[in-house]
């Protein structure tokens, strides 16, 4: 394969309603997972390990985490005369432009960057799933075929086609339909599209230029685009990968994602050094274990420091459990202080949290729990979030589905809270990272 | 500090850690669970501003040059100035390794002449210490010496290792004896030197020997030129012996180190590695230990520090030990007082180091660079195991690790 001969739009712009409060200060590519990486860098690693080192990153929601992960696209080798990162970001100038109005436009308004590019294959991705996958026997896969696009699927279970955009093909791997998040038991098919496109240049430019003049068009991949195909006869082909990939859309896929890797299997092995899953390394010392401290089924990333108990938990760098203090099947984000005699089950604390002395906080998995105020869709199955900077005061207890929002200050407990319950932000304190719209402007879907 | 140039002496042997400097200079010797040891004087070169820096390499470069590299992790890829590796050259009048330290910075006059720097900082490589350099070259500038030497108490037992020096009540140096066999005087020489550049240059230019202490320093203080002592009171240890070396390892395991890692206004830089998380198992028992990201621990470690990529598998025990990158300790295995270096392979139930009653319990046992010690064997205290060795064999890795289980660990 000759160098330049593809090119990668990864798109990292959605709003990640369903990861609740991670999500709300920072695109979904840029949640922390794994105890060092963003979701993103799996798919960036993808693309350096497959080869391509020509990519956009479309972004619209809140860019600003992302981008300051991104830099100049160093960690993946991606700072480059020719070729490297770009970041593309929504722009005015030509007669209609405005936000992007879905995945499709996106690309189409970002077209202008490959025109002066050699790329014929053109790869679509999306900066949300957890997979390590080789894109070039794909790329075979499409020009043994001379496919117009191919589309990469996995299987997934019965259980959960209704989160997918389902595919039907026949032997040869030609699509012959498209489900979109079927009902459970109307599926015809296991295999689910992973959001990775492969298209022939022409292709992508031709169909985009039309379906940006289609009112009637939502703009998107899945349910514009391909379908049309499909009712012209241009053939789709669709390509299985057969190995690891998850959907992190949702805060339970997220949370099992996560703590699947300090499972018995952990489903694929990130210490591969045949495959780095390349991310910024902070400049921090070694895991610090203390006397008496106990640490099993847990990643801890350099700059941890355990005196007391870890217990089947991922902990970010500068992550610290004080003397006495327990954790267990946790998501601890960088920088949070879990102190002395504290106990926290099953939660999942962003940056800079901190739990007070003997504080408790989230607790064991149950049936008939009562689901979020806030997030009643999102934030059902007994997790607890705690946000950004916030504080659980000490001695305070916090119940399982609760929320508690970001830079929650120590004085604002005056009672705990029940199962379900939102501790809300102080008035006036959300910094956001980034810009923050209106909120009318904010999605255009 | 624009004016000011280091050159840090890297090249040297230091046979006083055994195995562990075959494959390389003593300052790309790993330390503290992800550090190299010359991470120290770079960092410290980084925040105190001087963005000039040359290391004298000879012995074993390779290491080191790979670490380096050109120098980003320090901040120290810079279009003007940086960090520049001067190894020995071969000239067309003559051609000869560095035969000493005055000598080795002889040879590179050319370069001191080109930084056109006012002050020259000579550090040495092996050194694990955080300083600004800043206050030294204030002190220098505002004594108008030509020369002062960064200088630390020690131990009157240790004197015999160090240039001891009399400081009169101005830090004025009066006296320097070169490893003295004992010695009433309590200040060391830390081989921390700011030179006048001028002055550096000219004495470099008429230099009768090659060793900077016997040839430049000392005949400089016999002629009447002032020589200032800068008192420095943190924390420094030379690690170019196995004691100090290990020792300095296990200090960082304290409750509160005196060397701290994690001064977020004066952290040591390193060339990260990419590794994942440490990862802890079912039954792992971890206690006052560092544990590098890339490691893995289902056994057991205590006080102890493990590198990136080691491995230690469950039953298995390591205690009051070091282990470098990428060692893998086979299950029912018992390292205790042991320095491991990369690569290391103990198979299954062996035994390494491990003094029992009746045994120098300071004897330390050292494996060198891919050394595999067979399953169900002891390697006593105090064995140093020659590098790529099981009893003194080169295996190749494939072998060895065949040797040790009868498969590769992973």
């Amino acid at each position: 394969m000759s160098a330049g001969a593809r090119y990668a739009f990864l798109l990292a712009g959605g709003l990640g309603s369903r990861l609740c409060l991670l999500s709300e200060k920072r695109a979904k590519p840029a949640v922390p997972f794994g105890g060092k990486y963003r979701i993103i860098d799996f798919t960036l690693s993808n693309c350096v390990n497959s080869g391509i080192f020509d990519v956009g990153v479309l972004t619209q929601y809140k860019p600003g985490s992302l981008r300051d992960h991104i830099g100049s696209g160093r960690p993946w080798d991606l700072d480059r005369n020719r070729g490297g990162i770009t970041i593309l970001q929504p722009f005015q100038g030509s007669e209609e432009n405005d936000w992007y109005r879905g995945t499709a436009d996106a690309v189409y308004q970002n077209l202008i960057h490959i025109r002066r590019r050699r790329a014929e294959d053109i790869l679509i991705l999306s900066g949300d799933h957890i997979y390590k996958m080789d894109y070039e026997p794909m790329v075979e896969f499409h020009r043994d075929r001379r496919a117009a696009v191919t589309v990469a699927i996995t299987t997934v279970p019965e259980s959960a086609v209704d989160q997918f955009g389902m595919v039907e093909l026949d032997p040869r791997g030609r699509v012959l339909g498209f489900q979109e998040k079927p009902a459970l038991g109307t599926a015809r098919t296991s295999f689910a599209s992973m959001g990775v496109y492969l298209f022939r240049r022409e292709v992508l430019e031709m169909a985009l230029a039309e379906d940006a003049e289609d009112p009637a068009s939502a703009h998107d991949f899945g349910r514009d685009i391909f379908p049309r195909f499909l009712a012209r006869g241009i053939e789709v082909y669709a390509h299985l990968f057969p190995h690891y990939w998850q959907d992190v859309g949702t805060l339970d896929s997220f949370y099992k994602a996560n703590l699947d890797l300090v499972g018995d299997r952990p489903p694929f092995e990130l210490a591969d050094p045949d495959w780095i899953v390349h991310t910024v390394s902070l400049d921090q010392p070694p895991v610090r274990v203390g006397s008496g401290a106990s640490a099993f089924r847990t990643l801890a990333a350099n700059g941890v420091r355990i005196d007391g108990t870890s217990e089947r938990s991922i902990l970010f760098p500068g992550v610290v459990i004080e003397p006495g203090a327990v954790v267990r099947d946790s998501i601890l984000m960088h920088g949070t202080v879990v102190e002395r005699g504290a106990v926290v089950e099953r939660v999942i604390a962003d940056k800079g949290a901190r739990i007070g002395p003997g504080a408790r906080v989230g607790g064991p998995l149950a049936e008939g729990l009562t689901a979020n105020v806030v997030c009643p869709e999102h934030l059902t199955s007994g997790l607890t979030l705690i946000g950004k900077s916030a504080r659980v005061a000490e001695g305070a207890v916090v119940g399982r589905n609760c929320r508690v929002d970001p830079e929650v200050t120590d004085a604002m407990w005056t009672a705990s809270l029940e199962d379900g319950g939102c501790m809300a932000s102080p008035p006036g304190a959300t910094p956001s990272h980034g810009y923050d719209l209106p909120a009318a402007e904010t999605v255009k879907r | 500090m624009r004016r000011v140039m280091a050159i840090v002496l890297a090249g040297g042997r230091s046979e006083g850690l055994g195995v562990l400097t075959v494959p390389r200079a003593a300052p790309a010797l790993p330390f503290g669970g992800k550090h190299r040891v010359i991470d120290f004087t770079l960092s410290n070169c980084l925040h105190s501003e001087i963005f000039r820096v040359a290391l004298l390499t000879q012995h074993q470069p390779t290491s080191l040059v790979e670490h380096i590299g050109a120098g980003r992790p320090w901040d120290l890829d810079r279009l003007e100035g940086g960090v520049q590796i001067l190894q020995p050259f071969v000239r067309r009048e003559k051609a000869h390794w560095y035969r000493g330290t005055a000598d080795a910075l002889a040879q590179n006059l050319n370069e001191i002449e080109n930084a056109t720097a006012q002050h020259v900082i000579v550090a040495s490589g092996d050194h694990v210490y955080l300083m600004d350099y800043g206050q030294l070259v204030q002190a220098h500038e505002d004594s108008g010496a030509r020369i002062t030497i960064a200088v630390t108490k020690v131990a009157p037992e240790r004197s015999s290792r160090y240039g001891m020096v009399a400081l009169d009540d101005q830090h004025r140096v009066r006296r320097f004896d070169e490893k003295p066999e004992t010695s009433e005087l309590q200040w060391a020489s830390m081989g921390l030197y700011v030179f006048d550049a001028g002055w550096l240059m000219r004495a470099l230019d008429g230099l009768t020997g090659p060793d900077l202490v016997y040839d430049l320093v000392l005949p400089a203080l016999a002629a009447g030129e002032r020589i200032q002592g800068f008192r420095f009171q943190g924390y420094w240890e030379d690690v170019g012996e196995l004691g100090t070396y290990y020792r300095a390892n296990r200090e960082l395991l304290a409750p509160r180190p005196a060397l701290r890692l994690d001064d977020p206004r004066w952290n040591v830089l390193t060339r990260n590695e990419e590794r994942p998380p440490a990862r802890f198992g079912e039954r792992s028992r971890v206690t006052n230990s560092l544990v590098a990201g890339g490691a893995r621990v289902d056994g057991t470690v205590m006080n102890s520090v493990v590198f990136a990529g080691a491995w230690i598998e469950e039953g298995a025990t390591v205690e009051d030990s070091v282990v470098f990158h990428d060692g893998w300790i086979g299950k029912g295995a018992r390292v205790a007082r042991a320095i491991l270096d990369k690569d290391v392979i103990v198979g299954e139930n062996a035994r390494v180091g491990d003094p029992g009653a009746g045994e120098d319990a300071d004897a330390l046992a050292v494996l060198g660079k891919e050394a595999v010690v067979l399953a169900g064997e002891t390697i006593p205290p105090g064995t140093m195991v020659p590098v790529g060795g099981g009893r003194g064999r080169a295996l190749p890795p494939s072998e060895a690790a065949v040797a040790a289980r009868g498969e590769w660990p992973r």
